[in-house]
């Protein structure tokens, strides 16, 4: 039992790490970037290219990776997002390219096979007879921190409050002499900075490989989805829901089962309650 | 109106001898790589037209697709089903399947839909593994499925007729009040329903065309290959494929989607000596997004705004 909470503990704040940037850019942008499970490859790749191939220290290879994170980000807005603005069928498809070409990018880079990271943190810890990687405890903490965080910048600074005031009604908010451009890049920007972050521990909790990113795609789809487009404390709570789902299956059921419950939330949520737990009122 | 004009119909007549000649002058190779596109074809006519037409994108078709080829797999490999059985009853379990699909675009539209076809797709991947591996192989997958074409030869006339046939069928069906329902669909959901057609009953049947045809080909293909595995099945590159074969080449059309899969089957292999791992996919990639963003309507709209700039009428 306690095994169960740790793991679930864990796992939870780790997939909350890797949904807050793509809950940001859906919540806030409106925009279903299929390429996010790519950010989060990003992140991990050149965290392993400064730390382990360069051999630079671990923190330089985080900052890096939060860097070029944000870089992609902000392209991406500038030559897809912002093209083909307000189509979002064109921009999922488009998204949905580039990651495609992204993973081909590094296959030509980094080669097909899979590869260790070498965590931030080393060490584990025994918990109640419960072995714990550092590193993933340092993800959940962190994760705790940085939604918190978003969330209040979402709610009580300028630029958070214009970010929501865009994604409700951009007519409304350019009266009110919001500049949605900047807006829209800053949001863009966060999520990429946020997705490269939690690469890094996303591929150290699991491994680097050019096709790691659809995986933590359909965890973060279902943890938005469930927890309803505007939450961003919903992201937190069903974070936990689907990563003790997990956890339980793992230990109770069988272990290949693993992601078969999380699907089926996205599929019987988009039926029936289409606007998640906490969400608002909406449907397009 | 006349079905088809006679300056077309010779036109269509001697492309078409072109392509039966074909094996007498290519090498086996090629004709294998004739092969795959015409089964990327039809795959992409199954996707465009669902969401080519109707404008609801489905990112799951892989899953239809995954459902003929298994059925017929199973009932031919485990339970000795002859062919001519086990494919059209394969056919008909995708369609069955497209139901299932079909109840959340009831509800959901845009990228909902999007979503819950890609969990569709996850899904199938995950359950193939573990709901009854004696059956479905598990991760392993099924080998030595009966093959019913021996040689390139075969193979290639055998594709050739099944692409120009569900094309041509896809063609006549696009072409009655149906089809141009179903476009108008994708246009604007809600003016549909204000002309009195049921939009539910319009959805169901393109959802069940597209099901018809993803199984047919899927079938086909698996009795084709011989092997199936479900990580090549179930898979977003498969997805992805088929999506910029129908982008490329120009979604809702019939020709279109059959442009951009030998556009791309042949830009692949043309590839192959400078990059040949999975690197491949970047400049496809590359060369699929830059074409979606600045010329969303495909190869097909270009070629047809050249034609018309060639007899000299108005662009």
């Amino acid at each position: 039992m306690t095994q169960i909470i740790i793991q679930g503990m864990l796992l939870s704040g780790l997939y909350a790490l890797i949904a807050i940037g793509f809950t940001l850019i859906f919540s806030v942008g409106r925009v279903l970037n299929l390429a996010y499970g790519a950010y989060l490859m990003i992140g991990g790749y050149v965290y392993f290219y400064i730390s382990q191939q360069l051999g630079l220290p671990k923190g330089v290879g985080l900052v890096m990776a939060a860097g070029v994170g944000c870089l992609a980000g902000l392209l991406k807005y500038r030559f897809i997002a912002k093209p083909l603005k307000g189509n979002h069928v064109a921009i999922e498809i488009s998204t949905l390219i580039l990651a495609i070409v992204i993973q081909s990018g590094i296959i030509l880079m980094f080669g097909e096979s899979t590869k260790i990271l070498h965590s931030l943190v080393p060490g584990i810890i025994r918990l109640e007879g419960v072995t714990a990687p550092w590193s993933n405890i340092l993800a959940t903490g962190l994760s705790w921190v940085l939604i918190v965080a978003v969330f209040l910048f979402v709610r009580h600074t300028h630029t958070g409050r214009a970010m929501l005031a865009v994604s409700q009604d951009p007519k409304g908010a350019a009266i009110c002499g919001i500049n949605a451009e900047w807006i829209n890049m800053v949001t863009w920007g966060i999520s990429g900075l946020l997705g490269g972050v939690a690469g890094v521990f996303f591929a150290s909790y699991t491994q680097l490989s050019p096709f790691m990113w659809v995986g933590p795609l359909i965890v973060t789809v279902a943890i938005v989805v469930v927890g309803g487009i505007g939450s961003i404390l919903g992201t937190l709570v069903v974070a936990h829901i689907i990563g003790f789902l997990e956890i339980i299956v793992v230990s109770y059921i069988a272990p290949e089962l693993r992601g078969i419950f999380t699907m089926l939330l996205i599929i019987l949520f988009l039926i029936f309650r289409p606007r998640g737990l906490f969400g608002r009122e909406e449907l397009t | 109106m006349k079905l088809i004009e006679t300056k077309h119909l010779i036109a269509w007549a001697a492309f078409l001898l072109v392509l039966a000649l074909m094996p007498m002058f290519v090498s086996n190779g090629t004709l294998r790589i004739f092969i795959f596109a015409n089964f990327l074809a039809v795959f992409a006519i199954s996707w465009d037209v669902l969401s080519g037409r109707t404008g609801y994108i489905s990112f799951g078709h892989p899953f239809l697709i995954g459902i003929g080829v298994y059925a017929t797999a199973i009932m031919s490999k485990r339970f000795g089903v002859p062919v001519e059985y086990s494919i059209p009853l394969a056919v008909l379990v995708t369609m069955l399947g497209s139901v299932l699909v079909f109840l959340p675009a009831l509800r959901v539209k845009g990228s909902y839909f999007a979503l819950v076809t890609l969990a569709f797709m996850e899904l199938a991947y995950q359950l193939v593994q573990v709901i009854r591996p004696d059956l479905t192989g598990g991760t392993r997958g099924i080998f030595g499925i009966k093959t019913i074409t021996r040689g390139a030869e075969n193979g290639y006339y055998m594709s050739m007729c099944l692409m120009f046939g569900i094309a041509f069928v896809s063609w006549l069906v696009m072409r009655t009040q149906l089809g141009t329902a179903l476009s108008a669909l994708g246009m604007q959901e809600e003016s549909v329903e204000g002309s009195g057609k049921s939009t539910t009953k319009l959805k169901l049947a393109a959802f069940l065309m597209s099901a018809f045809i993803a199984g047919l080909g899927g079938a086909f293909y698996a009795h084709y290959v011989g092997a199936i595995a479900p990580r090549t099945l179930f898979d977003i590159n498969f997805l992805f494929t088929i999506i910029v074969a129908v982008l490329i080449g120009g979604s809702g059309t019939i020709i279109g989607p059959i442009i951009g899969a030998f556009f791309l089957t042949f830009l692949l292999e043309f590839l192959r000596p400078y990059l040949p791992g999975a690197g491949r996919y970047f400049i496809y990639g590359g060369i699929a997004l830059l074409l979606y963003m600045y010329q969303p309507k495909g190869i097909y709209s270009i070629v047809d705004k050249l034609i018309k700039r060639w007899r000299g009428g108005a662009v």
